[in-house]
């Protein structure tokens, strides 16, 4: 634990312990997200899926690193992750974005990922406005894992036929905004 | 007319409210201007309680305000009844 870093955000005003409770539900629905985005991608085949195949794989890492980056900063404000997986699935704070009855309907996958990612967007949206101009380091890295949630939402909601979002798919290093916390 | 008019519904004051709070199996209602919405079963709400901070078994009027969606999500769960105020 980092007892100062707990202190000082005590201290704004923040309960830590819900911040916490926050930050593990989010990172159960990043790990859980990865593990169910492998299934989604595996599954986006054929003339229709393969073109999107590319972004469903970006996404599924990204989500990977963003767990790998809130971990940390669970353990800082001396929170702990739960040692049963399947308690760790149960808690997370977006539901399952799981394989589609018709695992050829590359809409309904779509549907699924956009939905997975609007979930997100609201949590760390959340996340930020209860750290804001208080836990400086927790609003940073909310900050930074909303801009890739953003992105991905933007991307699925593209080819769901929405509008434009101005986004490209990722050049170059997978999670520009999230990096800093996993070097 | 209200979504629980054409249902067979109930009237929950609040502390019969407080007694469907999702744990250990009990059912999991909250309520929101006045009408009682059934959200047990949803993966949101596991063990009564919604992203760390919203508790079933509770009025949420003036929570929802505060929260990144809006009352469309909980027009979504069956609705079982009305909150009386006494």
């Amino acid at each position: 634990m980092a007892k100062v870093t707990r202190e000082m955000v005590e201290k704004a005003g923040i309960n830590v312990g819900e911040l916490v409770d926050l930050l593990v539900k989010n990172a159960a629905a990043e790990l859980t997200t990865y593990y169910y985005y492998t299934i989604l991608r595996a599954n986006l085949i054929g003339l229709e899926g393969e073109g999107l195949k590319e972004i469903a794989e970006t996404a599924r890492i990204e989500d990977r690193n963003h767990f790998e980056a809130l971990v940390p900063r669970i353990y800082e404000l001396n929170g702990k992750l739960p040692e049963n997986m399947k308690d760790f699935h149960d808690m997370s704070a977006c539901p399952p974005a799981s394989l589609p009855e018709d695992p050829r309907d590359v809409r309904a996958i779509l549907t699924v990922l956009v939905e997975a990612e609007r979930c997100a967007v609201r949590g760390y949206t959340h996340i930020c406005n209860l750290t804001a101009g208080k836990d400086h380091r927790t609003y940073d890295l909310a900050q930074a894992i909303l801009n890739e949630e953003i992105e991905h939402e933007s991307w699925f909601s593209e080819f769901l036929g929405e509008g434009p979002s101005g986004h490209f798919l990722r050049r170059g290093e997978t999670s520009p905004f999230v990096g800093k916390f996993l070097r | 007319m209200q979504e629980w008019e054409n249902m067979t519904k109930k009237d929950f004051n609040i502390e019969e409210l407080k007694e469907y709070n999702g744990k250990n199996g009990k059912q999991a209602l909250v309520a929101y201007e006045g009408v009682v919405y059934d959200v047990t079963g949803s993966f949101l709400w596991h063990q009564g309680r919604h992203q760390v901070s919203h508790y079933a078994g509770e009025d949420l009027t003036g929570e929802l305000e505060r929260a990144p969606h809006g009352l469309e999500f909980l027009k979504r769960f069956p609705v079982a009844g009305r909150l009386k105020q006494d």
